[in-house]
């Protein structure tokens, strides 16, 4: 012990790489190699019992072109998108007024939200699937109020799958929001309105343009896991809308097309990292035209 | 405010604009949020009140009871995996802040060669999409021959937890202020001394952080374990949404308001001085 003391005083790097291997070995050990071989296995081949026969071939990556699967990847994009948005939409507002409006009440409404955000994902799910039944409380509610006379399909539906996602994600996205609006200096907007700028026009010219790392970091939050889901449309799509995620886990723990599978999830990593390509751009922009 | 901007702006049709614009501004903003917090809230709700639900369907109201926290309690299966959370959750979130903390610190104080690259790896996880982790991970235990268990669904959690760990303590050791371990120093204090003297319990707070969040995460993480859990490991999301697949019973809506009232009185202990500090200025 105390000769292991004296090499760490006479050797800084050495106490570098002593304080950095256990978490470069876990790292590189288990997410590293994983990934590589997942990436080797997109090319690889499989025989009759489904098992991997290593060697090179497209043959996975041209599959994704089937008529079969593309609607797969368009939907996944489609519902990623209408999600981002949606929870833009109302994240934005919900996070100015906490940084504007609220005075006091501002961390109290903070609090409420990561309880929603905390509670477990599986409970918020099946909380949903209450409302949303044949029998839930929706039907029964529009049922006694005769708008309608037979229950409505809510569950398995689309829309299900969208409420879900935002429900899941909106959280995400007003933390950062409301973080690039807390920071933004009052006096700013002070000066704008005593220059004569209308309350819209300060938003415009100061408040929105100084949100939008935030903006960004929003956008990053939601989309990257709504394109990768799973759990959402299994519980309340019903099996019936397929996302890039249920092809995922169908492929490889019910097909066992663990090659095809891997191209899948090869195809999905590209995606996201195109994401992130345009979220540092859109953060140098931010920054750009700030300064 | 509003006869100002009619001073400055003469023409009155461009002051009707702005006058609807302050009424859309401040309504309209005022609305969404009140109803994006029905929206977080509502399906809450509806969870708990029908966990009181006497009836065995969840969708027909039938008086209240408690009997589904009876039948809740006595589930073995939900209390096994619920164990297997707990181990897990316990295990890994240890192992990561640890891992962490350690990273962290490097991170902050040294420079050496490969730090972006570093770092990028050890944050990835962050963004990269979880069933794509869970894939990598199933096929590299598979690629192995290690049965699936304990140690991979322990591993697979570390992985995912591993960049919150070091972040959070990151940012705590960024604002730690260096004088006070230089001070130590010149008192006398060995490099090892001022660690456990100085630097880990001025880091205690953020470490204490860490460990919260990724035993939080780990407990809540569904898609990871789906493809790392073995036989007889099944951990409570799991075991829920097996439940949910055969069906929703108000005992699922039992076991969600447990959850839910656990949170809250996290939420509060940790909320409760901000609680506390608004309550006053509301009485003052």
């Amino acid at each position: 012990m105390s000769s292991l003391i004296a090499i760490l005083r006479k050797r800084k790097s050495f106490q570098t790489f002593l304080f950095l291997s256990p978490s470069l070995v876990v790292v590189l050990i288990f997410l590293v190699i994983p990934m590589f071989i997942v990436l080797a296995y997109s090319f690889a081949g499989r025989d009759t019992y489904g098992r991997v026969v290593p060697g090179f071939t497209l043959d996975n990556y041209n599959s994704l072109f089937r008529p079969l699967y593309v609607p797969i990847f368009l939907n996944s994009f489609k519902i990623a998108f209408y999600t981002t948005l949606i929870s833009l939409a109302l994240a934005y507002p919900v996070a100015y007024f906490i940084a504007f409006r609220a005075k006091r009440f501002a961390s109290v409404l903070l609090l409420l939200i990561i309880i929603p955000f905390w509670t477990n994902f599986l409970v918020r799910m099946s909380a949903w699937v209450v409302l949303l039944n044949r029998n839930g409380l929706i039907n029964s509610l529009l049922q006694a109020l005769n708008i309608i006379n037979e229950p409505l399909r809510l569950l398995g539906t689309y829309g299900a799958v969208l409420v879900g996602l935002l429900y899941a994600f909106l959280p995400s996205a007003i933390f950062p929001i409301y973080a690039s609006l807390e920071s933004i200096d009052p006096s700013l907007l002070e000066a704008a309105r005593d220059l004569g700028a209308s309350p819209f026009r300060a938003f415009l010219k100061i408040t929105l343009p100084l949100s939008l790392p935030g903006l960004i970091a929003a956008i990053l939050f939601v989309f990257v896991p709504s394109i990768g889901v799973f759990v959402i449309p299994a519980i309340l799509g019903g099996g019936k809308n397929i996302l890039i995620g249920n092809l995922i886990v169908t492929l490889y723990l019910e097909f066992r097309n663990i090659p095809f599978g891997s191209a899948v999830s090869v195809v999905l990593l590209l995606f996201v990292m195109v994401g992130i390509a345009f979220y540092m751009r859109g953060l140098r922009a931010a920054e750009e035209m700030r300064s | 405010m509003s006869i100002r901007i009619a001073q400055v702006q003469k023409n009155p049709m461009r002051t009707i604009l702005v006058r609807i614009q302050n009424i859309i501004g401040t309504q309209f903003v005022t609305a969404l949020t009140i109803l994006a917090y029905l929206f977080l809230f509502t399906p809450l709700i509806i969870l708990i009140i029908y966990s009181f639900n006497a009836s065995h369907s969840t969708a027909v109201w039938s008086g209240f009871s408690i009997n589904w926290y009876g039948v809740l309690f006595k589930d073995r299966y939900i209390f096994n995996a619920l164990r297997n959370s707990l181990i897990v959750a316990g295990s890994a979130a240890l192992i990561s802040t640890v891992l962490g903390t350690f990273a962290a610190l490097v991170l902050v104080r040294r420079q050496f060669k490969g730090k972006a690259i570093f770092s990028t790896l050890m944050l990835s996880p962050l963004v990269l999409p979880e069933i794509v982790l869970g894939v990598a991970f199933l096929v590299f235990m598979v690629f192995l021959n290690i049965r699936l268990g304990y140690f991979s669904l322990i591993m697979a959690h570390i992985i995912l937890t591993l960049p919150y760990s070091t972040l959070i303590v990151r940012a705590s050791a960024n604002g730690l202020d260096r004088a006070l371990e230089e001070a130590a120093a010149d008192l006398g204090a060995d490099e090892v001394k001022v660690f456990r003297y100085i630097t880990l319990p001025l880091l205690v707070s953020g470490i204490m952080a860490a460990f919260l969040l990724t035993f939080t995460i780990s407990l809540d993480d569904f898609v990871m374990s789906m493809f790392t859990a073995g036989v007889g490991t099944t951990t409570l999301p799991l075991q829920i949404f097996s439940l949910l697949k055969v069906g929703i019973t108000p005992e699922i809506n039992a076991l969600g308001t447990v959850l839910i009232i656990f949170n809250v009185a996290l939420v509060l202990l940790i909320g409760g001085q901000q609680l506390r500090r608004v309550m006053g200025g509301a009485a003052a």
